[in-house]
């Protein structure tokens, strides 16, 4: 069975993308508009791996990895976030949070599968 | 004499061959070897005499007078095997050339040479380079690589091809 | 085309309602510039517009944003206030980003001189607040593209992993870094285990173990640290390059002691002293507690694999004309031969003070040969390493799952040998995938793994080099082959065959010159031809398949094309040689058996009957018949077939001379070779003269 990896963004481009890239390299994909939606429905499915972003509305990406890592089911999947490359800070902060690695805005999919590649067996 | 490509002096070894004088442009002669013990290559043809040891390296032998029509060459104190260097294929090569005496180095001036003649010589005109006059006796410059062309060589030799395990077969 | 073309119109659509939303939260902040969820809301649209467009190509859109946001960072973090100024911008903005928006679409030329104006008073309001540090030091966090010196040639790393004891707790999986790192190259690792605690204080949760790496690649530094790139902060990691590949070539491989000093892990002072001792260095700096055995075993494990470096290094180094080693192998034969001549002399002539200094030179002769023979051998692994790439893209093609396995890359060849195993090896492979292995869902219907392996082993037996190719896909099939062979006239539609003599009609040369065979297993493209090279170069070929289960073609090839042994026969006054490694037994053939066989070629040996060859009749030799022949009984295409010759003289160390291009043509003798006396002898094909 196919992995299932959640992609958390605001953004219905980017996470129209992101499904698309990874539906294409066998992945399994579920959406979430952002950190509220992504906890939700984290609950109620089995995820591998966790692509966020973490400018979002309602809860941001640095707290839902935080809240991701404290579920006892949660705790060793990787977690990726998405940045830009003037947020350093919030990058620290995801890794703190207990982020396994980022993606820098742009990237192409051939870039998201390559850290995928990395950190999901 | 353009046409024939003979523009300078050049040298020639001549030999004979059943009384008629050949000549070898000297530049293609490597050695003059006495008659040695040829091996025979079974199921070549018969002017491939075979091959010898020429120090540690295997030599064809090839009887000019089988080549020529002429019958074949008996051994006698004055057969040599002269050595020539022959190109086949592109692809430089020694051969060793029976002949029933060796005879001189003989130097040629192009006025000296005339073409091959259409008719009156026992060989095919392509393996003349032209004839050369000496004392009112005519020499047959050969070109050698003519014939020994690959063409040449390998004429006869498939000839026989059949299996012979058939017998045993069936 | 069409996705890129659908993800820019979702783009813009989302765009379109985000800067509606940016249009709203403005207005909210200029009712209450106290609301920073306003604040917040604000930057995060102009923050998705500016990243989101630089994923769809809308860069200028994406670099005009970035002043916007980098503007309201600070307003959100109370640099820049909230002021009529702010507000009128960020509005100018919101209308700048929809023009743009539009440009793409073919609306009207954006004005690019109010957009500069814009950021300009964006960029103002930034000074005014504070100074730039922050701002430029933000900038990027890229790496500085450099020109990166270690890519592109072979280079030696030494990397020490030691991941932060929480690794996995992050979600980081340290083997899969491991694994990545073996895909670059070829790779070393080493775990070490001693910092893992005993069981009652081990915390499952936490990584213990740290590791060794040693990597030869030519991808470049830059490349073995982007491995690491989301550990590098908060695990401990050490990249050298300990040497580059083709550097001091000369200069002797480092020794254990200074490889581990290099590393940090002990003192040039313990090292000193416990080599004093005279002991095995690593065993002594174990033994004195000065390093972990694991260390030790590390370095190691580094030592060898810059002395294999080093060591196929120096095989590049040493370039030599392939006419000189010829010459040389040449005239080590004629030694071969004179000295073969010289013991023959020293025999007959029984001098009691010869028999010491000849013995010495037949033996230095044999040495001699052997490293001169030596020089031109190669491993074959550089040829194996093609078919790695080949079997990638050829099974990704067809969409099969196919995994290459070698075996005996080390193994010794003659160069010209390897460079003419090249274009058989290439079709058999090619075979193995493309009529071989079946497609992954086929496997799994027949319960076998959805991978398929081929595998490519060489390996020494005697003075014979066996190269097996190996797959498990779906077998030969020997009724299709019978029924295909028949049909192509190759064997008697009556014959009876063995499975083995049916499987080796594939080499049988028209048995299938089409690129597919639909009803039939599939082999058999051109494998008349892959047999022939094979027995050009002395060799023999043989398939062995189990239906359904897989086949194995087995190539047997002597170490080297210069020197066989033989075995020396006379037909007449003539010397021939037969290869020895075809010839089974030899026996005599007397009247009686001739007239036993009623005028047939065949003979029975010991209740087997075997079809004989006459050498006599079939060169044409009329002359000195003996009463009594010899029949040499010679293994040709898996067949008993006897050669009948007047004598056998015996076995015959047989350097190779070849006919020359003037006996092109010839079909029945492989090439000459010179006995101890001068004369020449000539080395038959036993497979032409059937």
């Amino acid at each position: 069975m196919s992995k299932l990896i959640m992609t958390a963004d605001d953004s219905a481009s980017i996470r129209q993308m992101v499904n698309f890239t990874l539906k294409q390299a066998g992945y399994e994909v579920i959406e979430a508009v952002d950190g509220q939606d992504a906890i939700e429905k984290l609950d109620s499915h089995l995820v591998s791996m966790l692509i966020t972003d973490l400018n979002m509305p309602r809860m941001d990406g640095t707290e839902l990895i935080r809240q991701v890592r404290a579920k006892p089911r949660y705790r060793f999947i990787p977690i990726i976030m998405l940045t830009t490359e003037s947020q350093d800070r919030k990058k620290q902060e995801g890794k703190a949070a207990g982020a396994t690695g980022w993606i820098v805005k742009p990237f192409k999919p051939d870039q998201l599968l390559g850290v995928i590649k990395k950190v999901l067996k | 004499m353009t046409d024939i490509g003979i523009m300078e002096n050049s040298q020639y070894l001549t030999f004979k061959l059943d009384q008629e004088v050949y000549a070898l442009d000297i530049i293609q002669v490597r050695e003059v070897l006495d008659f040695t013990e040829v091996t025979k290559v079974p199921r070549m043809p018969e002017f491939m005499r075979g091959v010898i040891n020429l120090r540690g390296g295997v030599v064809p032998v090839v009887d000019l007078r089988l080549k020529f029509g002429m019958s074949i060459t008996e051994k006698t104190v004055d057969t040599c095997i002269i050595i020539m260097e022959i190109s086949l294929e592109g692809e430089s090569t020694l051969l060793g050339a029976l002949a029933d005496s060796v005879q001189e180095v003989l130097t040629l001036e192009p006025d000296q040479i005339e073409p091959p003649p259409r008719i009156g010589t026992r060989l095919k005109t392509e393996f003349i380079k032209g004839m050369g006059k000496k004392n009112d006796e005519f020499v047959i410059i050969l070109d050698i690589d003519k014939v020994f062309s690959s063409e040449e060589l390998t004429l006869l030799q498939d000839a026989e091809e059949e299996p012979v395990l058939k017998r045993a077969e069936s | 085309m069409s996705e890129s073309n659908r993800f820019m119109d979702a783009y813009r659509q989302e765009a379109e309602e985000l800067l509606s939303e940016i249009e709203q939260a403005i207005l909210d902040i200029e009712d209450d510039p106290e609301d920073r969820e306003a604040v917040n809301r604000l930057f995060r649209c102009m923050h998705t517009i500016k990243g989101s467009g630089s994923m769809f190509g809308f860069d200028a859109i994406a670099e005009f944003t970035h002043h916007v946001e980098t503007v309201l960072d600070k307003v959100r973090a109370g640099l820049v206030p909230v002021s009529k100024r702010l507000i009128d911008l960020v509005l100018a903005s919101r209308d700048q980003i929809m023009m743009m928006l539009n440009e793409t679409e073919g609306h009207q030329k954006p004005d690019t001189g109010t957009r500069q104006k814009i950021i300009e008073s964006l960029n103002a309001m930034l000074f005014e607040s504070e100074n730039d540090k922050t701002l430029s030091a933000e900038k990027d966090i890229g790496r500085p593209p450099s020109f990166d010196t270690t890519q592109g040639k072979d280079m030696t790393y030494r990397i020490r992993f030691r991941p932060n004891r929480e690794i996995f707790s992050r979600g980081m999986d340290p083997a899969l870094l491991l694994d990545e790192l073996r895909e670059m190259g070829d790779c070393s690792i080493m775990a070490h285990t001693d910092g893992i605690p005993s069981i009652e204080k081990l915390d499952p949760e936490s990584c213990y173990l740290y590791w060794d790496i040693i990597l030869v690649t030519a991808k470049g530094i830059n490349a073995v640290r982007d491995i690491f790139i989301f550990v590098e902060d908060d695990c401990d990691i050490r990249i050298d390059i300990v040497e580059a590949a083709e550097q001091n070539v000369e200069e002797p491989v480092p020794r254990l002691g200074e490889i581990l000093v290099e590393r940090g892990d002990v003192i040039p002072e313990t090292v000193t002293k416990a080599l004093s001792e005279q002991k095995k260095i690593g065993e002594l700096l174990v033994d004195s507690g000065s390093v972990s055995r694991g260390k030790v075993e590390s370095a190691l494990i580094e030592q060898q694999r810059l002395e294999k470096q080093r060591l196929s290094a120096r095989v590049g180094t040493v370039r030599v004309p392939s006419d000189r080693l010829d010459k040389l192998v040449n005239l080590v034969g004629e030694l071969v031969i004179t000295q073969a001549r010289l013991s023959q002399v020293s025999a007959d002539m029984n001098h009691a003070e010869l028999v010491n200094p000849v013995e010495e030179i037949e033996r230095l002769t044999t040495e001699l040969r052997d490293s001169v023979l030596n020089i031109r051998m190669m491993p074959i692994g550089t040829t194996f390493s093609k078919f790695r790439r080949l079997v990638r893209d050829l099974s990704a093609e067809l969409g099969k799952d196919i995994a290459l396995i070698t075996e005996g890359a080390e193994t010794e060849l003659d160069k010209t040998v390897i460079e003419r195993l090249d274009d058989p090896l290439v079709h058999m492979i090619r075979n193995c995938i493309d009529h071989g292995i079946e497609p992954p869902a086929e496997r799994k219907k027949k319960n076998k793994p959805e991978t398929g392996t081929i595998r490519l082993a060489a390996a020494h037996k005697g003075a014979n080099v066996v190269i097996t190719i190996e797959d498990d896909g779906i077998g030969l099939d020997p009724d299709a082959i019978r029924l295909k062979a028949i049909e192509k006239g190759l064997i008697p539609k009556e014959a009876e065959l063995t499975e083995k003599e049916i499987l080796s009609r594939i080499f049988a040369p028209g048995f299938s010159t089409s690129e597919k065979i639909t009803n039939l297993s599939g082999r058999g493209v051109g494998m008349d031809v892959v047999k022939k090279t094979i027995e050009s170069l002395r060799g023999t070929v043989d398939v062995s398949s189990v239906k359904g289960k897989g086949t194995c073609i087995t190539l047997k090839l002597p170490l080297t094309l210069a020197i066989i042994n033989g075995l020396l026969v006379t037909i007449g006054d003539s010397y021939y040689v037969l290869p020895l490694a075809t010839v089974e037994e030899c026996t005599e053939l007397t009247k009686e058996d001739v007239e036993k066989a009623h005028g047939a070629n065949i003979m029975n040996v010991r209740g087997e009957i075997v079809p004989y060859v006459r050498l006599r009749d079939h060169f044409e030799m009329k002359e000195n018949k003996p009463d009594l022949e010899h029949i040499v009984i010679a293994d040709v295409y898996d067949k008993r077939i006897g050669f009948v010759v007047d004598h056998v003289v015996g076995g015959h160390q047989t350097v190779i001379k070849s006919l020359g291009p003037a006996f092109k043509g010839v079909k029945d003798v492989s090439g000459a070779t010179i006995l101890g006396d001068g004369t020449v002898a000539l080395i038959l094909d036993v497979n032409a003269l059937v």
